[in-house]
């Protein structure tokens, strides 16, 4: 599965735009090949719609357009990444999810301060991938828990 | 003719009590049966079983059925002299028992349709009359005509009264009869009790049928107590003349109290324990599904008031007045609303024990048909289900056991060939997960799927057992030829699948171990809510609306609406529909979601929104289903106005509107 021997904490790592990304594994519960989602009126634009994962009905994030990357053609290795915070169940669609990697928390590094001001709360951390570095997403400000305590 | 329709009613309730009485006998009959192959006996289900009899017979008594009370008649004989000679019942009689419960099953069937039940065949009453004989060790005592409370007493129970008595206490047979009457003023065998426990103590309470007409069930209470007896009558709801007081000597074995003399017993009814619960007795209330359905799509329309409610409150807050106090109510109202809405899918919960009482006489029947021997386990715990999830999923169980029996467990002589055990056993287990789901397995320790053979019949390379699942199920896998023989699978799991996903939003997984056995583990929710629809387009998306939440729906010609004046741009345009001379606002649906400009509607739905009929116009109609809908409840996709997803088939999520609810405003929402 692609995880190095360090000790250290599963991350699944992912692609948007041109830049390599990672989330703890501990908070994804599958990957899913994307289609189609159910657009939902009203909803944030960001959000790509609803789609039915193993009976489930779970909304979900449109990665590029939460990141303010423009829009592409559907491709075949756009995935899914279904996510758990809490109670919520949520997707993050991404151009492509790569592998799962052991990272070392004691490698992350704050990122610079004109990275973090535009990413606006979404990368937490920059971390030494195997191969490339690896900006370390917060899931939960990705999914807007803003939403869930604001009305 | 109002005693008819009583009547009608009292059929009705007949019928359930009796399916569930000929279900338990059943059960009863297969545990003695499994009993007897292990050598053992079970007396106390002989002695439930004869209940289960002895009721049924009471039943049909009532109104009238004959054939029923016949069957059960000769029954109960033959099961009571099996209590009386220990409590075992051979397999000649259990056989017999469960044909003769098997014809009862069709006559209550018959009476359920209005049919008239067709009467005992002479052959039943024979074989029954057979084992009987068989069974008989000896003359059976005559039954006695009265009853002295000496025969019913344990030796505690009438030393208890011997004691009571000889300090001078005084004793009394208190005879309650219940019924309707009393019912609906609360009074019960339960309140009798409570109430009779607090004048002394009570030493024991039989239940017996009293003859007709009408016939009913009374309860014989021995009681000890210093009140009076009119205190007692009026405790226990009865008349002065159904208190009667025993006396010393000779009580423990004296004449039956009046009350009871003159009522004679039908048989000696076999004792109750203090706890047992008694049929007419236990608080129990039998509602059709349909109007606890009606009670939930009553509640949801107090949810949809009480966001109107909600909405008013912040327009006032914005305006400036003061809202607090009212406010405060609104959360506790919302609060209430919770706990109702918990408190009725509550009551729509059913125990998965119950829900799986079909599966035993099935396995049974599959197994001989078979010339198998299979063993059944269900293992449901306290499990219980949304009664709507229920009736969905047993399908998908009997399809998943029958697969079991006919497929999956080999032949004895092959179990025995391959160092297994010559019964195979299928397991049915249900365990609830987290509050919102119950898992349930059906598992084998038969010869597991042959990965190879479903390989070649779906054409390409089986992986893991998900990819192996995923062939099955596929619809029209036609897996007959090699079922039977080699795959240990039947037909239909593509039902299996669609039960399991589709109509209750749940997973299906599958485990199998060639020569070890095979697991299906269904996961579905608790509760769903199933509602029906009509289905649309609108733009190029389908959407659904309740039916319940529409007025009508209209043919939209082209010139039919006019545009009345606007003054201020920001709002979705409103056109006016002449309604059979009614002025309707009419908005175009594609506009209000910003999805479509609403060019190609043709029909137009008209609900209401705060009492005041509206139209809004979509392209087209498709139609009108019954689905499942599932509450969208993430804040990404809180929407005012979309309530749920649900499935038409197509396996993505089809948005539920609640029209009444929509935001009209035409502005975009910020993000």
């Amino acid at each position: 599965m692609g995880t190095t021997g360090t000790p250290g904490t599963l991350h699944v790592t992912f692609r948007v735009g041109s830049a390599d990304y990672a989330i703890p594994a501990a908070l994804v519960l599958h990957l899913e090949s994307f289609e189609v989602a159910t657009h939902v009126p009203g909803a944030p634009v960001y959000v790509a719609g609803l789609v039915q994962v193993r009976g489930r009905v779970v909304p979900v994030v449109d990665l590029r357009k939460r990141f303010g990357l423009p829009e592409v053609p559907h491709a075949l290795d756009h995935r899914v990444i279904v996510v758990q915070i809490g109670t919520r169940v949520a997707g993050l669609l991404v151009d492509s999810a790569r592998e799962v990697v052991s990272l070392d928390k004691a490698t992350f590094e704050k990122p610079p301060e004109l990275i973090e001001a535009q990413a606006s709360g979404f990368v937490t951390a920059v971390a030494r991938g195997p191969k490339r570095l690896l900006l370390i997403v917060d899931v939960a400000t990705v999914i807007g828990e803003e939403l869930a305590h604001g009305k | 003719m109002s005693d008819r329709v009583d009547l009608q009613e009292f059929v009705g309730a007949f019928v359930a009590e009796a399916d569930e009485l000929v279900g338990s006998a059943n059960s009863l009959l297969l545990e003695i049966e499994t009993a007897n192959a292990a050598g053992a006996s079970r007396p106390r289900a002989v002695r439930d079983l004869f209940r289960a009899l002895h009721t049924l017979k009471g039943l049909a008594g009532m109104i009238g059925v004959e054939p029923i009370v016949e069957i059960a008649h000769v029954l109960e004989s033959l099961v009571r002299t099996a209590d009386r000679a220990g409590g075992s019942l051979r397999r000649a009689a259990v056989d017999v028992c469960l044909q003769g419960v098997a014809a009862i099953g069709e006559r209550v069937r018959a009476v359920a349709e209005h049919r008239g039940p067709a009467a005992v065949p002479p052959a039943l009453l024979e074989a029954i009359a057979a084992a009987l004989a068989g069974d008989e060790r000896g003359p059976s005592p005559p039954a006695p005509i009265v009853a002295a409370w000496d025969a019913k007493l344990g030796a505690g129970e009438r030393q208890q009264l011997g004691a009571a008595l000889q300090d001078g206490g005084h004793a009394w047979t208190v005879t309650f009869a219940p019924g309707e009457e009393l019912a609906a003023r609360g009074i019960t065998i339960a309140t009798v009790r409570a109430a009779l426990g607090a004048l002394g103590d009570i030493l024991k309470v039989l239940p017996r049928a009293t003859p007709g007409p009408p016939a009913g069930l009374a309860f014989d209470i021995l009681l000890v107590s210093d009140a009076a007896a009119a205190v007692i009558a009026d405790a226990a709801a009865t008349s002065l003349e159904r208190v009667v007081e025993l006396r010393l000597p000779g009580v423990v074995a004296g004449p039956a109290p009046a009350a009871a003399s003159a009522e004679p017993l039908l048989a000696d009814i076999p004792e109750l324990e203090d706890d047992a619960p008694v049929t007419l007795g236990r608080s129990l209330v039998r509602v059709e599904l349909a109007r606890l359905d009606d009670l939930q799509e009553q509640l949801s329309l107090l949810i949809v008031s009480r966001f109107r409610l909600d909405r008013e409150l912040a327009a006032h807050a914005a305006a400036g007045h003061d809202v607090r106090k009212l406010r405060e109510i609104a959360a506790l109202q919302g609060r209430q609303l919770r706990d109702l809405r918990r408190a009725i899918l509550r009551a729509r919960m059913v125990r998965v024990a119950e829900v799986l009482e079909p599966l035993p006489l099935l396995v049974r029947s599959l197994a001989r048909a078979a010339q198998k021997e299979v063993r059944l386990e269900l293992d449901a715990r306290d499990a219980e289900l949304d009664k709507a999830v229920a009736d969905r999923l047993l399908p998908a169980l009997v399809h998943l056991v029958r697969n079991a029996v006919d497929h999956a467990i080999e032949l004895p002589e092959e179990r025995v060939a391959r160092g297994k055990s010559r019964t195979g056993t299928v397991r049915v287990r249900c365990a609830a997960l987290g509050g919102t789901h119950v898992e349930l397995a059906v598992e084998d320790d038969g010869r597991g799927i042959d990965r190879a053979a479903i390989a070649r019949r779906a054409g390409h390379a089986i992986g893991d057992d998900r990819d192996l699942l995923a062939a099955l199920v596929q619809p029209g896998f036609s897996t007959r030829d090699i079922a039977t023989r080699t795959s240990g699978r039947g037909l239909g799991m593509d039902i299996v699948k669609r039960i399991a996903t589709e109509i209750l939003g749940g997973e299906l997984a599958l485990v199998t171990a060639p020569g070890v056995g095979t697991v299906f583990t269904l996961r579905v929710p608790l509760t769903i809510s199933v509602i029906e629809v009509f289905a649309f387009e609108c733009g190029a998306q389908a959407f659904v609306v309740p039916v319940a939440a529409v007025d009508e729906i209209i043919e939209l010609p082209a010139d039919l609406a006019t545009e009345p004046p606007r003054r201020r741009g920001e709002r979705v345009p409103v056109r006016m529909l002449d309604c059979r001379g009614h002025a309707v606002p009419l908005l175009s649906l594609g506009t209000v979601l910003a999805i479509d400009p609403g060019d190609g509607a043709r029909k137009a739905i008209v609900t209401r929104r705060a009492g005041e009929p509206v139209a809004f116009a979509v392209d087209r109609m498709l139609g009108r289903h019954e689905v499942v809908v599932r509450p969208i409840d993430d804040p990404l996709v809180r929407v005012p106005g979309i309530s749920g997803a649900t499935d038409l088939g197509t396996g993505r999520p089809t948005l539920v509107l609640d029209l009444g609810a929509l935001d009209l405003s035409g502005r975009e929402r910020p993000n």
